[in-house]
């Protein structure tokens, strides 16, 4: 079994721990008043930030886990507090002493650490990569999240699940369709109806946009930290070619806020647009096959284990890389029209470069499919009281949200974006490359942390 | 990689001539002499991420696209605050970020200017107030408003605080 999440919600007289597998859904009730539960993190190896984070927030401890360490409450958070209980509404806490994080280092003789972040060299999102090193050979790496934390989850508790929709728009701005996308599954299940197959079209239409996008600057940023900039010059020219005509499509250049009810698709800007972007991609293969040092650098590089991906649960384009058949759209609507699920061999940087070259041309193929003149009324009814999941394949990978509504207002949002698992096992590629390489194989996996802190 | 340069040499160059380059135009040997005197010739901008979407990012990535081109005015963005005339700060600046935040600013020579860019700095954008965040307490002089700003914005709001050298 695939453990997808763990996450927590507190009941009037107890808290339930909720744990999504692939094959079933777990409920276990807790007692509040010394709230306690057997770790699962042994045998999945995922859920360690999630206990850790269940454990931040409501104060809930873990028998038998092995990282007690804070996750989301950083050096100067007080330790006291549990913000997604419901007695806790404070808007403001005060900063605590500066306690140290204690890192996971490696000592001994010539050993030495190299502390990255979270303030990063580049236009980059804040983290913190903490390396023990022998030299250039790289011996453990702890990967530190949560600089980026905003709270969203208790943000959004206790509003009206439509007054939220801007918000979750803007989680994670290269996720935005996903989000958005995701979420409107669950307000039509709440509401009790079907989304209509033609909007369902335009909606998949979008969010294989969205992708296309992410891959297009992807593929410019992995041989550009190899050190190969032309590919830089030429893919992020595409890529703000495509954003322009998302920008055409929805009235903004990321999408925010697009996904409505009504969805009106131009498709002759995609009549022009696609076959354009083919031969681009198309030439942007050939040119970089033919460039031997660049796959001197992207072969057997950041090599991510098919076992590694397995026992972590890993998903969306890391996954496929490592030669494992999960994607979200893998389901009769989306083969219907035209999916093809990609496989990778070794899972490698080179590998998820060609996935990522090969999901383009699929998206594209699947959009000249989904294109729609036709139109349905359609709108989303009142909400009903209850629990609602759905999944989406973003950009990155599998999508899950889970929303409550109680009285028609918002009890417990959470979300598992695809990059809290995937950055789990980021540590385990690194094993056999020098610290040089870490910022090539951390682009080939393009993991969000917006999403990932939420 | 022949095929490469004949691609390239076809395709020539293509950084726009947006509509603010005529107004550029008009004020740019005063930038330039404000660039020259204040920045030493090129105006150094070290991008922090206080913790925002990540699409105030991608904008400021796509700056670097040849349509854009930013560097051919003489700004360019720095991997060291040490190295950094203007701090550029997006983000709602959350809890786990506000003394890095700091840090960073303070590792920065004076004299130096902090711009906000996007919405989260300046409001919160659509997000509110959470115990997860502080909000932007450091000295700001100067604002670029979107959600996100596009690039054109962004290098908008770049002249704009330039021109504020004129006074
Ligand atoms: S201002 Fe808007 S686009 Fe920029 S980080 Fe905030 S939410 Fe994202």
């Amino acid at each position: 079994m695939r453990l997808i999440a763990r996450f927590a919600l507190e009941k009037k007289e107890k808290f339930e721990i909720i744990d999504v597998f692939d094959k079933e859904i777990k409920r276990t009730q807790i007692d509040k008043k010394t709230p306690f539960i057997k770790s699962i993190a042994h045998k999945y190896p995922a859920a360690i930030w999630m206990e850790r984070k269940i454990k931040d927030e409501f104060g809930i401890d873990f028998e038998g886990c092995f990282d007690k360490r804070p996750a989301v409450k950083h050096e100067r958070f007080p330790k006291d507090i549990y913000p997604l209980r419901k007695d806790f509404n404070k808007q403001e806490i005060d900063f605590c002493e500066f306690k140290p994080y204690s890192y996971e280092e490696i000592k001994g003789e010539g050993i030495f650490t190299v502390p990255v972040g979270p303030i990063h060299a580049g236009i980059i999102e804040p983290g913190h990569f903490h390396f023990s090193q022998a030299g250039e050979e790289i011996l453990h790496l702890e990967v530190r999240h949560f600089y980026k934390y905003r709270g969203l989850e208790k943000m959004v508790e206790g509003k009206n699940p439509f007054e939220i929709q801007k918000i979750i728009s803007r989680i994670s701005g290269n996720e935005s369709i996903a989000y958005q996308k995701a979420f409107f599954d669950i307000l039509a299940k709440a509401s009790c109806v079907e989304i209509p197959e033609n909007l369902k079209r335009k909606q998949a239409i979008l969010l294989e946009i969205e992708r296309i996008i992410h891959h297009l600057t992807d593929l410019g940023f992995i041989p550009n930290d190899a050190g190969f900039a032309p590919a830089l010059a030429f893919m992020s020219k595409l890529s703000e070619e495509a954003r322009r005509v998302f920008y055409k499509l929805t009235g903004h250049r990321f999408a925010f806020d697009a996904l409505k009810e009504e969805i009106f698709i131009d498709n002759k800007l995609l009549d022009e647009f696609l076959p354009y972007l083919k031969k681009e991609v198309e030439f942007f293969k050939n040119w970089i096959n033919d460039i031997p040092s660049l796959w001197d650098r992207m072969d057997t590089t950041g090599c991510l284990s098919r076992k590694k991906a397995l026992k972590y649960g890993v998903v969306g384009v890391a996954a496929r890389a490592s030669g494992i058949a999960i994607d979200v759209r893998d389901d009769d609507f989306y083969k219907n029209y035209g999916f093809k699920m990609q496989l990778g061999v070794k899972g490698e940087v080179a590998d998820r470069f060609k996935l990522r070259i090969e999901e383009i041309f699929n998206s594209i193929e699947m959009i000249n499919n989904l294109k729609t003149q036709e139109n349905e009324n359609f709108a989303l009814g009142e909400i009903k009281d209850g629990e609602y999941m759905s999944f989406t394949e973003s950009s990155i990978g599998e999508l899950f949200m889970y929303l409550k509504i109680m009285e028609g207002k918002v009890e417990r949002f959470f979300v598992r974006d695809p990059s809290f698992v995937n950055w789990q096992a980021f540590h385990t590629t690194i094993y056999k490359d020098i610290i040089a390489d870490f910022p090539l194989i951390n682009k080939s996996f393009d993991l969000s942390y917006a999403g990932n802190d939420l | 990689m022949l095929r490469f340069w004949k691609k390239r040499i076809k395709t020539g160059v293509i950084t726009e001539n947006l509509e603010f380059d005529r107004g550029l135009e008009e004020i740019k040997k005063e930038i330039k002499d404000k660039i020259k005197r204040y920045f030493a010739g090129s105006l150094a901008i070290r991008m922090v991420d206080s913790g925002s979407c990540n699409a105030c990012e991608a904008e400021c990535n796509a700056l670097s696209n040849p349509y854009y081109d930013l560097q051919r005015l003489g700004i360019h963005f720095v991997a060291s605050p040490r190295h950094a005339d203007v701090l550029l700060l997006s983000g709602v600046m959350t809890f786990n970020m506000y003394h890095h935040v700091w840090d960073a600013y303070n590792q920065m020579p004076s004299p130096k200017w902090v711009i906000t860019l996007g919405d989260c700095p300046y409001n919160l954008s659509v997000f509110e107030k959470t115990y997860a965040i502080k909000g932007v307490d450091l000295p700001v002089d100067f604002h670029i408003p979107g959600c996100p700003p596009n690039p054109e914005n962004i290098i908008k709001g770049f002249l704009e605080f330039l021109k504020g050298f004129e006074k």
